[in-house]
């Protein structure tokens, strides 16, 4: 493995301290999208990792999806995709993001899940997904970026 | 000379009070900000490098200039915000009076402090982006709310030093601290009109995310986004001092380090009262901001002069 300088350490340093995540849903039946926002509550507190939520693409790091992706959805995921600013990560959150779950193969679903459409850092399955999987996903895709 | 006159004077502006300190100094009070609200909240809130790792991440983000953008503008909006933040804290007094103090520079300070809203509105307008247009629309109309309210509060310690000079008029506090409690009508009036300024809740309607995505910062990213923040950090330092040297009598004529830690002791007061503000109150529409300032804070400034007035002949 390559050793990092000083400046790429402390950039990676920030980079963990300091997720700002920018919340999608793509068609989903809004189970996820709660179980995200109670991530985001007191009891569970995300700002003690540094984590905010940004209402727009251009401040976020990270692109929380929930909900099987649909037909609809598809060229406006990627065209928020490429609104964030490098560097950035996709996290699929619940069954539907990860694969389509009980979605996969309807008419109006992009056939096999959020993957098939932007690359995806970080998959949290669960339907819907409990708060403590949401902040446990994110913290793994954090601790992925110092190795 | 010429020399060490130029060193002292880029001390002055890059260290101490100027960019080094503000920046440090802003960081620590958004953190004390964030904390607070968090504990307020009965939540942990973030460790105490969280302004930093922000700051650091964001200037080491891909900056993205939209094509629609007046890219002159929107590339050097962030840097003149700072710039008239730390002109601003140039006039006013931390310890041992201010760095350039003459009569008037109250109305510098005010003007300069104009400076920063006046390069949101035009952040805002530059990005072309509907959201970004109509916070920057809020960020005028409410630049004309809370101005005068401010204006007016900042006035009555003015009249009744008999000075437009900030160090004065803390020398004035200073010599006389009982005027200081007939003041609290004028400082309750410029702290709600400070979070204002620094659109806090509950006015913060020009980048109400649940409205209007992120206002007239939603196209900003990277580095730009970065200053901009620390932009308005930096102006809590500068309001939360100005409050401190125009109501509070500055170093209340201590010297050296006890002046310094009276002025920490009151700016975090000041930011204190802030905070609390933020966390109980909700956002109000932007014609109920309006109405709040013209109707009830502008009055009760007023009043607060016609008062110093009367205190000044009756005193003398």
């Amino acid at each position: 493995m390559k050793t990092k300088s000083l400046k790429e350490k402390i950039i990676t340093w920030s980079r963990v301290k300091s997720p700002w995540i920018l919340h999608f849903n793509s068609g989903g039946c809004n189970g996820c999208d709660i179980e995200v926002v109670d991530a985001l509550t007191p009891r569970y507190d995300l700002e003690r990792f540094g984590i905010q939520l940004k209402p727009t693409p251009r401040h976020a790091d990270v692109m929380v999806v929930s909900g099987p992706v649909t037909r609809q959805q598809i060229k406006r995921i990627k065209r928020i995709y490429d609104q964030m600013a490098e560097p950035k990560f996709v996290v699929a959150v619940g069954a539907c993001a990860c694969s389509g779950g009980v979605f996969d193969g309807c008419y109006c679903v992009a056939p096999g899940g959020l993957d098939k459409v932007v690359p995806v850092s970080a998959y949290i399955p669960g339907c819907p997904v409990r708060p403590e999987a949401v902040i446990d996903g994110v913290v793994k895709l954090l601790g992925s970026l110092q190795k | 000379m010429a020399i060490e006159n130029v060193l002292l004077a880029l001390f002055y502006v890059l260290i101490f009070p100027g960019i080094w300190f503000l920046a440090t100094y802003g960081m620590t009070l958004e953190w004390v900000d964030r904390k607070l609200g968090a504990v307020l909240q009965n939540r942990v809130g973030p460790p105490w490098f969280q302004p930093m790792a922000d700051f650091v991440k964001l200037v080491s983000k891909e900056v993205i200039i939209p094509k629609a953008c007046d890219t002159l503008m929107f590339r050097n909006l962030p840097y003149f915000a700072v710039a008239g933040v730390t002109a601003a804290m140039m006039m006013i007094p931390v310890w041992n009076g201010a760095l350039f103090s003459f009569e008037g520079d109250l109305i510098a300070v005010i003007y300069l402090l104009t400076i920063p809203t006046a390069t949101f509105f035009l952040a805002g307008w530059s990005s072309t982006s509907p959201y970004a247009a109509i916070g920057s629309m809020r960020v005028l109309t409410q630049l004309f709310a809370y101005e005068v309210p401010l204006m007016l509060a900042l006035i009555g310690p003015a009249i009744l030093a008999g000075s437009w000079n900030i160090t004065a008029i803390a020398e004035h506090f200073a010599r006389n601290p009982a005027y200081m409690p007939a003041q609290i009508p004028g400082f309750l009036v410029a702290v709600l009109a400070l979070q204002g300024k620094l659109e806090r809740l509950p006015f913060d309607m020009p980048h109400a995310k649940t409205e209007i995505v992120g206002g007239q910062f939603t196209e900003y990213t990277g580095r730009l986004l970065a200053f901009f923040n620390m932009a308005v950090s930096m102006e809590m330092v500068v309001g939360a001092a100005l409050l401190n040297a125009v109501f509070l009598g500055g170093g209340l004529g201590l010297t050296g380090i006890g002046a310094f830690a009276l002025f920490m002791l009151k700016t975090f007061g000041v930011v204190l009262l802030l905070v609390v503000l933020r966390v109980l109150m909700a956002r109000i529409r932007i014609e109920q901001m309006v109405n709040f300032c013209w109707q009830i804070l502008a009055p009760l400034a007023m009043a607060q002069i016609v008062f110093d007035i009367f205190l000044r002949i009756k005193l003398g």
